[in-house]
């Protein structure tokens, strides 16, 4: 299909103003009120890049990560794949889109079903997808899969009940890859796991990425993991953008106000590294009513008037983008 | 003297001839002012050895010690009536997670109050009044109209404030925090953790700070000690544990935390798990993992021992330079590098 072709120049993936609201009822004789969860979010990803995004709970992380496979419909604004928007696609084009764009879930303990072996876990995809292969090819391979992450072919035969947290981690992550997509986007994959674990796992996903050719949509809240594996960052508040940018500019020298919170906020052990900075006042505003302005002007040392009056757009500056009125006296 | 001092506390799970050790012969102690934090991964037994401290492993789990004592008194021997006094009002906890922690059924006043009644009586209004001023203390604003909030109402961050009102509620000599900004976000967790400071510094309180996060208690803790499966590791002052860690342990941990790679450069893993209920090792408990293990740490397991003035439970402590010592040519059977 031409749509799954890459063409020179054209992004793998970009995401053009996704918006996503959702519509909750607020109880009986009350008028229903928009979570705007996602409010306008674009990027491009480049192939074998990892753009990572981050932001507090209820910045609307998962939902773009939600809206980017597919599992949900955007309400509004563009995705494309190779620069063919995929907002309309036919059940069959869907399906093939799906097998291009891969997902690996937080909670390795809620992801996998319970009742079925690892065998029949790896295999069901393949069964879906790739209904030219015998019995025999499907079995190798998923153990070629399971081979690749570093589960060993005894565990066909398992259930997911018998694995730790970083041995289900990878069966989803063999899960995820069987297809061999050209993205995968994980959503806090290693933030269940233990730091030996998450080391392994994150080791494992960066060994694959040169290996198969594929990008990351990483989302995660933790900046240290994000600053190992991430080519580019994307920070969230309240389902906009505050900052966008090359990983290590932005660990460097970060523009945003509530960037460079989430940094300061974040411990450290080398004692050199720690930023003697006041902790952020107050707590993420509800999506549903959001603040006026700039979202984050109720939370923001610098705030001025401006702020809480007008909404601040994303602007190029000093090569990234950052979204704050007054970035130039900031910085 | 000590707050609390812990000597050889082991609790035990399972039968009576193949137990299950989730906590194994672990001593520290706590002083008054003193933030003391307790690091580890899951099944690490932190958890555990501090709700054994706070009296609340139930039958089947047996919890036995050498000494267990709160400012002198024996906390094992003492009557139920008496520890149950001590609980909760000298000694107070918070748990992980605050959403779980209160009850949904009672609103923020209630729950506090209730807290009041059992340990300080007084009557209602003193006890509202209290309550009040408990929930100036955590930093809540507009206290007064957030009394009669359910905790369903408040978000994660706030939750955990009023829990740690509820704790503080009938000013402990010692408080636990078990994992206390796990389920919070970065900038929630910074304020949640600088106000456990503050009324620690304000009221001369003990505070033991349990998480799995390395760096945090780096920041918050005077001392800190890493446990690994059930067993204390390694403890000493927390500005030179992490700064040069002497068990190797601790080394790996270190080593596998992002924070601390150059660039996109693989992570230095610890390979395996942590061992579960029914595969721990003979020897050392973390021979099959550890990259300097040799035949005797298969063998024989090692005791804490005082090196260079830390505790450490290896036979092979860690010098300056991350080298193991006291390995030579003929103890050496195993990959040394």
């Amino acid at each position: 299909m031409s749509f799954l072709d890459t063409k020179p120049g054209v992004p793998l993936l970009e995401s053009d103003d996704l918006v996503r609201h959702y519509e909750v009822n607020r109880g009986f004789g009350k008028p229903s009120a928009m979570v705007k969860a996602l409010d306008g979010v674009s990027f491009t990803l480049e192939s074998q890049k990892t753009l990572a995004v981050v932001g507090e709970s209820g910045c609307g992380k998962s939902t773009l990560g939600r809206q980017l496979t597919l599992i949900e419909k955007p309400t509004s604004g563009a995705l494309k794949l190779n620069g063919n928007a995929v907002g309309n696609l036919s059940d069959k084009e869907a399906k093939q889109f799906r097998r291009t764009v891969q997902m690996i879930f937080q909670n390795p303990y809620g992801s996998l079903n319970p009742r079925k072996k690892v065998g029949q876990i790896l295999a069901e995809p393949v069964l879906l997808n790739m209904d030219n292969l015998g019995r025999k090819e499907r079995e190798e391979r998923v153990h070629a899969t399971m081979a690749k992450v570093g589960l060993r072919p005894e565990f066909y035969q398992r259930y997911p009940h018998m694995f730790s947290g970083g041995q289900r981690q990878r069966i989803a992550i063999a899960r995820a890859l069987i297809l061999e997509p050209k993205v995968i986007v994980a959503d806090e994959p290693v933030s269940a796991l233990d730091v030996s674990v998450q080391a392994q796992v994150l080791n494992l996903m960066m060994d694959l990425q040169e290996e198969m050719n594929v990008a990351y949509v990483f989302i995660s809240h933790d900046l240290s993991v994000v600053r190992h594996i991430a080519d580019d960052v994307m920070v969230m508040y309240l389902g906009r953008v505050a900052e966008k940018g090359p990983t290590d500019e932005i660990f460097a020298k970060p523009l945003h106000p509530y960037t460079r919170a989430l940094l300061a906020s974040a411990p450290k052990i080398d004692p050199t590294q720690r930023v003697k900075a006041e902790p952020l006042t107050g707590e993420l505003p509800s999506p549903i009513n959001p603040p006026s302005g700039c979202a984050f002007h109720k939370r923001c040392p610098f705030a001025t008037e401006e702020c809480a009056k007008v909404r601040p757009e994303l602007r190029n500056f000093e090569g990234r983008e950052v979204a704050c009125h007054r970035v130039e006296e900031i910085a | 003297m000590a707050l609390l001092e812990v000597k050889n506390l082991t609790v035990e799970f399972g039968s009576e001839d193949k137990p299950f050790r989730a906590v194994d012969s672990v001593s520290y102690s706590v002083d008054r002012g003193e933030v003391l934090g307790i690091v580890g991964e899951s099944g690490s037994g932190k958890s555990v050895s501090s709700l054994a401290v706070m009296g609340l492993i139930d039958f089947p789990g047996r919890v036995s010690a050498d000494a267990l004592t709160f400012d002198g008194q024996d906390l094992i021997t003492m009557p139920a009536k008496r520890r149950r006094e001590i609980t909760g009002k000298d000694i107070a906890m918070i748990f992980q997670d605050p959403m779980s922690a209160l009850n949904p059924c009672f609103t923020v006043e209630a729950q506090i109050m209730e807290a009041l009644k059992v340990h300080e009586g007084g009557n209602k209004k003193q006890r509202r009044e209290r309550t009040l001023d408990l929930l100036n203390q955590v930093g809540i604003p507009d206290p007064k109209s957030r009394m009669t909030a359910y905790p369903h109402q408040l978000s994660g961050g706030m939750s955990q404030r009023i829990v740690i009102a509820m704790a503080i509620a009938c000013n402990p000599r010692l408080l636990i925090a078990d994992e206390p900004t796990t389920a919070l976000d970065v900038t929630i967790q910074a304020q949640i953790i600088d106000l456990l400071l503050k009324l620690q510094e304000d009221s001369d309180m003990g505070l033991i700070l349990i998480t799995h996060d390395l760096a945090l208690v780096s920041e918050a803790a005077n001392r800190i000690q890493v446990m690994y499966a059930g067993q204390l590791f390694e403890s000493g002052p927390a500005d030179s544990i992490f700064a040069a860690p002497r068990h190797p342990y601790t080394q790996a941990l270190l080593e596998a935390l992002p924070e601390r790679s150059e660039g996109h450069d693989r992570l230095r893993t610890i390979p395996g798990v942590v061992p579960g209920q029914y595969d721990r090792p003979q020897g050392c408990l973390l021979a099959p993992r550890c990259r300097y293990a040799n035949d005797h740490c298969v063998k024989a397991r090692p005791e804490v021992t005082d090196f260079n003035g830390r505790d450490v439970r290896c036979f092979y402590p860690l010098n300056d330079q991350g080298q193991p010592t006291g390995l030579t040519a003929d103890t050496t059977t195993g990959e040394t590098v």
